[in-house]
């Protein structure tokens, strides 16, 4: 449902309601206050009558006999009245009546509501010595004026009230224009625009909405970014190693057709199985990291020295040349840490091999194996190369980040580093060593 | 056709080189967007294969760069990226023609003699002239109909003195056409194939132009038997 339908309904339901309540209320008093007026003036108009009944002489015919038909007035008002000679406590005979009036005789005292001749009457009796004086009001009549009351009072009011919507629907409109300016620019915004938001006059109670709705885009936006960098990365190690195999066996094909050309046909044929490798290679280390991500944990635990100790040994034995440049560092009493083995060996391999690839050939990486405090151990990997500034830092553990193309990795290493220590509830950080260099620190609990 | 690669893995790198020379083009190959500025300066090429991820500078903004400087060579992108803004991004940005990577071997090679071509405005993929008739893509020479084997080399100066016929060419840049930057040579040695293409096709094919170099000129005429 619409905001302005919404709005509507609650405002419109609720006022409506209300008035027609009030209105209610109000027609009610108005119609008791009539009521009251009208018998008010039925009781003045006995009196008057008895008033001037007393003033008069006994007219003669106070002794005629019963049979004599009551001598008719004229009355105004619809107002109808009835003097009688009381007889006794009970029989009265009508003298004077007003003409077409009903027969009042036996009205009784005060205000009544009698059935006389079809018709409703209220009546007012009086009696004063042996006279009774009775006025009586057409309950019809009465009926009339209060429906003229309704009429006169309730069509201003629905005409009010109605009117009060139709200016309730356009001020709502009115109201909530800066939120439908806000959802056509959103609306109008095509995917994939890094634009900031135009600027939009809205009320002061809308800029947090703005303000949020313009920090929701630039994180999404970020997040695109990243996303796309990450493919556009994934694209070009995948794609290049490929590339270097589909190219050397059309080579292969080329050569195998043309004479004397056995050594091109041999080369190529080496350099697509280099390639073959070089993907076998990332695709063990991708397929590392989605196993980190998914594999139950095993309770294991390892001891980071004897890690440490191993991973330097089998870089010792891979590269001969090595010799004497990784040094291992350990400070105090180290405990052992609830990481499988093979984890922290590859996590530890990966950081020293990072700091090889960076740091010169005269220049030593140092393992640094300590305890800071009773709950965690560090293994900090150091090295002096050329180091990364801030922003490098940071983007430095996203899958296939690579800072030099020019030397040879996938850009996974430190992904898989940062997995391992995320799935352990460790820690890994890059940090800026004072020297040159740089520091990358792992932490895991004891 | 002397083709300059500008393209940071070795491994792709090797492949392109071996593969295009032995479909008999000249290939020189640089690793970063700095080489390839001297290499450009330094040398004259036909057209250039353009890797988008080069280590020292973004392959785009070295297409602008060279665009800016009124750089014409045609250039053929080569790129791992395939979202169709970067493509789009690369052919606005002065790219002749791009290539997604793995490619094909051949289709490179056909999209640079299509690049070239074009540059000498032509539609076919062979050029007529006089009796002769060279197919670009596959090297293959006729002479009044009459196929002509002609080694490498020759091959490549034929087709540098036919993509530009009405220019005088120095012998440098002959030389560069031919062999590339790479190789020593001996001073004499375009004079060898000249001398090579003159017994194959006529002593007017090659016409030259005293201290400035050599021109096209027509062939061997039909012998009217």
């Amino acid at each position: 449902m619409s905001l302005r339908i919404r709005l509507l309904l609650i405002i419109g339901l609720g006022l409506s309601v209300l008035w027609t309540v009030v209105a209610g209320w109000m027609f009610l008093d108005a119609r008791q206050s009539l009521r009251d007026a009208l018998d008010n003036r039925l009781a003045a108009s006995a009196r008057m009558v008895a008033g001037m009944v007393a003033q008069m002489p006994e007219p003669a015919y106070l002794a005629a006999d019963d049979s004599r038909k009551p001598f008719d007035v004229i009355a105004r008002d619809g107002v109808a009245c009835e003097v009688s000679l009381l007889r006794s406590q009970i029989t009265a005979q009508a003298i004077v009546r007003t003409s077409g009036g009903p027969d009042l005789t036996h009205a009784i005292s005060g205000f009544g509501t009698h059935m006389y001749g079809k018709k409703r009457w209220r009546t007012y009796m009086l009696r004063q010595g042996n006279i009774q004086i009775a006025t009586a009001d057409s309950m019809d009549t009465r009926e009339a004026l209060i429906k003229e009351l309704a009429l006169s009072a309730g069509v201003p009011f629905l005409v009010a009230l109605f009117g009060s919507l139709i200016m309730l629907w356009f001020c709502i409109t009115h109201g909530i224009a800066p939120l439908e300016r806000i959802r056509d620019i959103l609306a109008k915004r095509k995917p994939g625009d890094d634009s900031p938001l135009a600027p939009i006059k809205a009320p002061i109670e809308l800029q947090p909405l703005l303000n949020t709705i313009e920090q929701l885009l630039e994180r999404l936006q970020a997040a695109i970014l990243r996303e796309r960098r990450f493919t556009d990365n994934a694209a070009h190690e995948l794609r290049t190693p490929l590339t270097g195999i589909k190219t050397h066996i059309q080579v292969a094909g080329l050569a195998a057709e043309l004479p004397d050309e056995n050594k091109t046909l041999k080369a190529a044929l080496d350099k697509a199985d280099h390639g073959v490798l070089q993907l076998q290679s990332i695709l063990d280390r991708l397929l590392n990291l989605a196993r980190l991500d998914d594999d139950a944990l095993h309770a294991e635990s390892s001891d980071p020295r004897e890690v440490a100790y191993a991973a330097r040994e089998q870089f010792q034995a891979s590269y001969p040349d090595l010799e004497n440049r990784i040094f291992i560092k350990e400070e105090g009493a180290i405990s052992c840490v609830n990481v499988a083995r093979p984890l922290l060996l590859s996590a530890t391999q990966n950081l020293i091999d990072n700091a090889l690839r960076y740091t010169p050939y005269d220049k030593p990486v140092i393992v640094h194996v300590k305890q800071p405090d009773s709950r965690r151990v560090r293994i900090s990997v150091l090295d002096e190369g050329p180091g990364l500034n801030a922003h490098d830092r940071a983007q430095a553990v996203n899958r296939f980040w690579r800072r030099d193309r020019t030397i040879p990795g996938s850009g996974l290493g430190l992904s898989i580093v940062e997995a391992i220590a995320r799935r352990h509830d460790g820690t890994f950080k890059l940090l800026d060593r004072e020297g040159p260099g740089l520091e990358a620190r792992l932490e895991f609990p004891v | 056709m002397h083709v300059l690669l500008v393209e940071d893995d070795a491994l792709v790198a090797s492949g392109i080189v071996t593969g295009l020379k032995l479909h008999g083009l000249t290939i020189d190959h640089v690793n970063c967007a700095s080489l390839a500025d001297t290499a450009l300066k330094s040398s004259y090429f036909d057209v250039c294969i353009l890797d988008l991820g080069l280590p020292d500078e973004d392959g785009i903004s070295l297409l602008h760069r060279w665009r800016d400087q009124g750089q014409q060579l045609p250039i053929l992108v080569l790129t791992a990226r395939d979202a169709l803004s970067h493509r789009i991004t690369g052919l606005l940005g002065g790219a002749d023609d791009y290539l997604i990577k793995p490619f094909d071997l051949l289709e490179l090679q056909a999209r640079l003699h299509v690049l070239t071509r074009r540059l000498a405005g032509r539609s076919k993929d062979f050029v007529e002239h006089g009796g002769l008739v060279f197919c670009a893509s596959t090297g293959e020479v006729r002479l009044h109909g009459h196929p002509v084997s002609l080694a490498r080399r020759e091959l490549a100066l034929l087709r540098a003195l036919l993509q530009n016929p009405q220019a005088i060419l120095s012998t440098e840049q002959l030389c560069d056409s031919v062999y590339g930057y790479e190789q020593s040579l001996e001073s004499n040695a375009i004079n060898v194939h000249v001398y090579h293409l003159r017994r194959k096709l006529g002593n007017n094919i090659v016409e030259t132009v005293r201290g400035l170099g050599y021109r096209l000129g027509l062939p061997e005429k039909l012998d009217p038997l």
